[in-house]
């Protein structure tokens, strides 16, 4: 195959999930957040580090960039916040956005890694092998929602990381990851293995609510809803359904109508297309006041 | 019972159900007999060890008062992580990161572990036997009075237990503080509404007008009133609840407004009335004493255009029924009542009492209701120990010497009592001054019954209880050492009680009836309430009974410039950090405050346009001067504060509490000013002024928000629409 031939016809071979003769069944994990009713509290954040064996880095590290949050609340301002012609205070108050690993389903980090370490799954997350990693970071550059984690310390070794009775606390069903590795969200993988193996045992499928992620279950305002895409009894598919977000389309109904559509649901970066598996439903301000 | 010359009256007392009698099921079953029973040790590791699998307690998250209960997962004997317990009204199986974080108090590297007695500078450790003479002998040669007892929000048994204990040793000293309180919510709420802490619908407002209530990050109940914004903004009939927040510092619920309104300091009172005024409902003595505040006045005095005040009052009238809630921000000056008084006033004119604020209910047994914390009392225990009156003075769940305005110089004052007991999980600033600390129980390791103030719906009781063994041999449940105290003076009442188990286990089965336990056998009924973690009680209502009144309602005019001291100084209250007794969490110090994405320091949120007017930039290290001292912190560019105003959060700046919170960041409770609230004698935390100099060093400022601060460029990765542009009621 000649670079040539791979530029001209790149749509035939991006290769992204579900394909036609493997179409995601039974299960598709995804996710859905109401911008509306997130405030932006952090939560969900310290829930993935009691869950996820996320390290506290601490304050030199942090500010190198080291930091290992899986989830993140980013905070925008109003573009128009104290640039000319536009207000000096926050009116509309702030906007808040956990942003985690988006489990693409053409993943641009699966793409670029040269050991084959992140990789699809069939029930359609974007996992990492840790004893495949090497650490070049590729895919970390590549991400376009840098949301990927490298351990740059051994931190299960470093001081005041997991010092004696806090490494009590670490979940075993997760592993402590070791230094030169990647990491990111997994959508609390291990509950979902757990919950796969119950299903499976009384002879049924995962149900809707059988499993949360760490961040649902925390989440104060109940922003975060996760759950089977294909399933079309989750609420998840309920409500991708109602936005009209399709999960392998690079521009929604949302996107297209002249003059509003009255949806929320948008994907981000949807143009790059890595068909994210999290769709976010826009915020609402009131225009009354 | 007969045997030991108790009565049945004092056998209540003993077991904190006095005061309620009439709930009581009839006196055949008040078995004492329970008491005598041999305790099986009440973790059986054998009942946690199935490797590989996770069993679930339900317990009570005792990171805050607002009573959520929770659900701790351990496995292999070791809990792991806390959820939320989906049966309780209060937060439905929710948690907030400060809750996610119990078990890094649990586990924490930096708890006390031996009891220790002072010798010099330096502390030893001694026995429990030793440490309980100790105590013993310098209670006889102090007289009641002369005895304290400060504590941090109690409730339940433990109260019960604590107010025996006092009653037995005569000291009627008991000094119950909280810095972060809101005390002059009570008293504002008790006189509009006849109730101090009635129940809020936020769910059921059309419209919520917050005059700096933080009930979304640590106002109250900030997990319940998240649950109900959540339904509030997906509105009745699919019409969206609008929130609108007026304060002068962005608080994390001001992040969330439709729209936010910066507002001089101390102003809220007088654009409340001038609120009234534009509403043009009320009549008689209230319209009377609006009539004054026009709007071109009250936004002269409060720095909210007329515009403005215009479209609240408008969405007010149009969408019924709304809430306006009170906050701290609003409460914290000397005319604080006043205005906690006017912007109640507001309920009233449009008839929202009754409809959003509506009477709670309470638990019946007053013995155990929760002694509420306040700085009035931090104010009078201070005052007596700078006279000098107290020889023993015992402290638990509080940490003033940290938390008291410097102004008060609590640290100097606490030297002169001669006998300081301190009960501690950590050696924090107060425990450092201590003559004899004695440790502590983990959350997750004691036993104990609470009651929230705020209860979300009916009433209840909630059950903590140990998640796993202790991790330290020689610490001790707070239940387990007072019980240990008080049978040093009433060995007879309580000789019956090995531990605070047993006592808990046999108040709570004396009245089981009245507990909804009636007919079920002791065994079931106590095993059903463990693996519950919640009594449900009818519990009482109180009617709501306040009236609209402006009696004794006068808002001074805005405060004058101060050209020394020009800025006002507005102590933020995060979250995660509150009044500080979690910072040692690193979790806490690791997630970024929500507003400005800082980490693991303190800072100054200036206004961008008053930092260009001093000349300061970000990362600045800035002294911040007041009357009663002054701190460095670094400068943060912040454009939701008023331009009149610094804000310094509270929570760091620890000189101890262990290795991840010394050293962190700059303590602004240091530099408030004694001044108090006219009303209720309340610390006036917002009254403090101050200013700021450069110091010529600057820092990165480490923090999540990227080199754009806050701006997208474009990308719409936050996207946000209008109201007009989109209909709920049809999504799922």
């Amino acid at each position: 195959m000649s670079v040539n031939n791979l530029l001209e016809n790149w749509a035939q071979f991006r290769h992204f999930h579900p394909v036609d003769d493997k179409p995601h069944d039974p299960y598709k994990w995804a996710m859905s957040i109401d911008l509306d009713a997130c405030t932006g509290c952090n939560a969900c954040s310290v829930a993935c580090y009691a869950e996820n064996n996320l390290p506290v880095v601490g304050k030199e590290k942090y500010q190198h960039g080291h930091v290992m949050h899986w989830i993140r609340i980013e905070r925008y301002w109003d573009e128009s916040l104290g640039v000319a012609g536009g207000g000096d205070f926050p009116e509309q108050g702030a906007q808040f956005l956990p942003m985690m690993c988006q489990q693409c389903e053409a993943a641009p980090c699966e793409t670029v890694c040269p050991a084959a370490a992140t990789n699809h799954t069939a029930d359609g997350l974007n996992s990492q092998i840790y004893n495949r990693c090497v650490g070049s970071r590729y895919c970390s550059a590549n991400c376009p929602f840098k949301v990927r984690y490298f351990n740059w310390y051994d931190y299960p070794t470093t001081d005041n990381v997991w010092p004696a009775e806090m490494n009590q606390q670490l979940n075993p069903d997760v592993t402590v990851r070791s230094k030169g590795v990647m990491e990111k969200c997994t959508f609390c993988v291990q509950r979902l293995h757990a919950a796969k193996g119950t299903a499976k045992n009384e002879g049924r499928l995962v149900h809707d609510g059988d499993v949360q992620t760490a961040c649902q279950q925390a989440c104060p305002t109940s922003a975060i809803t996760f759950g089977n895409l294909v399933d079309p009894e989750s609420k998840v598919h309920k409500q991708w359904q109602s936005q009209q977000v399709e999960l392998d389309k690079d521009a929604q109904v949302k996107d297209q109508k002249e003059g509003g559509s009255g949806l929320r649901g948008y994907r981000i970066f949807e143009e790059l297309r890595p068909y994210p598996s999290v769709m976010y439903l826009e915020r609402v301000r009131e225009s009354a006041v | 019972m007969i045997d030991s010359g108790l009565d049945r009256r004092d056998f209540l007392k003993v077991l904190g159900w006095g005061g309620a009698a009439a709930a009581l099921s009839g006196c055949g079953n008040t078995s004492i007999e329970d008491g005598k029973e041999t305790v099986v040790s009440y973790v059986e590791a054998a009942d946690y060890a199935i490797p590989g699998i996770g069993v679930y307690y339900n317990s009570t998250c005792a990171q805050c008062d607002a009573g959520c209960s929770i659900n701790g997962r351990v496995r292999e004997g070791r809990v792991l992580k806390l959820e939320g317990n989906p049966a309780s009204a209060i937060n439905r199986g929710k948690t907030c990161g400060l809750g996610q974080a119990g078990v890094q108090h649990h586990y924490n590297p930096d708890r006390v572990r031996e009891p220790m007695l002072r010798k010099g500078d330096k502390f030893e450790t001694i026995t429990w036997d030793k440490a309980y003479a100790l105590i013993a002998e310098k209670l006889n040669g102090a007289k009641g009075e002369e005895v304290a007892f400060l504590s941090g929000g109690v409730s339940g048994h433990l109260k019960v237990l604590l107010g025996n204990y006092l009653a037995s040793i005569g000291c009627k000293n008991h000094y119950v503080y909280e810095a972060l309180a809101p005390a002059v919510a009570r008293a504002a709420n008790k006189k509009a509404y006849g109730i101090e802490m009635p129940r809020f619908n936020i769910n059921k407002a059309k419209v919520v007008l917050s005059f700096g209530a933080d009930f979304l990050g640590s106002w109250v109940s900030p997990v319940h009133f998240s649950q109900q914004y959540a339904q509030f903004r997906k509105g009745v009939d699919g019409q969206r609840g609008v929130l609108i927040q007026v304060e002068s510092k962005m608080t994390l619920t001001g992040a969330n407004a439709d729209r936010w309104v910066p507002v001089r300091p101390g102003t809220e009172g007088i654009l409340a009335l001038g609120i009234i005024n534009e509403l043009g409902m009320a009549s008689g003595d209230i319209a009377a004493a609006v009539k004054g505040y026009d709007r071109i006045r009250v936004s002269k005095e409060t720095g909210v255009p007329p515009g403005q005040i215009d479209k609240i009052a408008a969405l007010l009238k149009l969408r019924s029924p709304s809430l306006v809630l009170a906050g701290s921000a609003a409460e914290g000056y000397a005319h604080g009542s006043q205005n906690a008084a006017a912007i109640n006033l507001l309920n009233h004119v449009l008839g929202n009492v009754g409809k959003t604020i509506e009477a709670s209910s309470s638990v019946t047994f007053t013995q155990m209701a929760p002694a509420k914390g306040n700085t009035a009392a931090l104010k009078s225990l201070n005052d007596g120990l700078a006279a000098g009156k107290y020889k023993v003075l015992f402290s638990y769940a509080a940490n003033p010497v940290f938390t008291a305005p410097g102004a008060l110089k609590f640290k100097d004052n606490l030297a002169k009592a001669d006998f300081k007991v301190s009960f501690a999980h950590y050696l924090d600033e107060t425990a450092l001054q201590a003559d004899l600390v004695l440790p502590l129980d983990s959350a997750l390791e004691d036993w104990n019954t609470q009651v929230p103030e705020y209860m979300a719906e009916g009433a209840q009781i909630n059950i903590q209880q140990p998640l796993m063994e202790k991790l330290h041999a020689n610490t001790r449940g707070m239940g387990d050492i007072l019980l240990a105290l008080v049978k040093q003076r009433r060995a007879e009442e309580y000789k019956s009680f090995d531990d605070y188990y047993a006592y808990l286990r046999a108040a709570m089965l004396q009245n089981k009836g009245a507990l909804g336990g009636g007919g079920a056998d002791d065994d079931t009924f106590w095993n059903d309430t463990l693996t519950k973690g919640i009594v449900k009680l009818a519990g009482s209502s109180g009617a709501l009974s306040g009236k609209a009144s402006v009696v004794g309602l006068t808002l001074p005019a805005p405060s004058a410039a101060d050209a020394q001291y020009p800025l006002h100084l507005i102590p933020g209250v995060t979250a995660s950090l509150r009044d500080g007794r979690h910072a040692n969490q690193p979790w806490l110090q690791e997630s970024p405050d929500p507003l400005t994405t800082i980490v693991w320091d303190s800072w100054v949120e200036i206004h961008p346009k008053k930092a260009a007017e001093l000349g300061i930039k970000e990362g600045d290290i800035l002294e911040v001067t007041s009357r009663s001292g002054s701190i460095k912190a670094q400068a943060y560019l912040f454009p939701g504060i008023h331009p009149d105003a610094i804000s310094v959060p509270l929570g760091r700046g620890h000189d101890a509490l262990g290795r991840y919170a010394k050293g962190y960041g700059a303590n602004p409770f240091q530099i408030l000013d004694a001044v108090f609230d006219q009303e209720t004698g309340e610390l006036a935390m917002h009254e403090t002024r101050v200013k700021v100099s450069k110091t010529g060093q600057c820092v990165i400022v480490v923090k999540d928000e990227g080199s754009a601060g806050g701006k997208q460029m474009g990308r719409k990765i936050a996207v946000s629409m209008s109201t007009d542009e989109v209909d709920l009621s049809k999504e799922v």
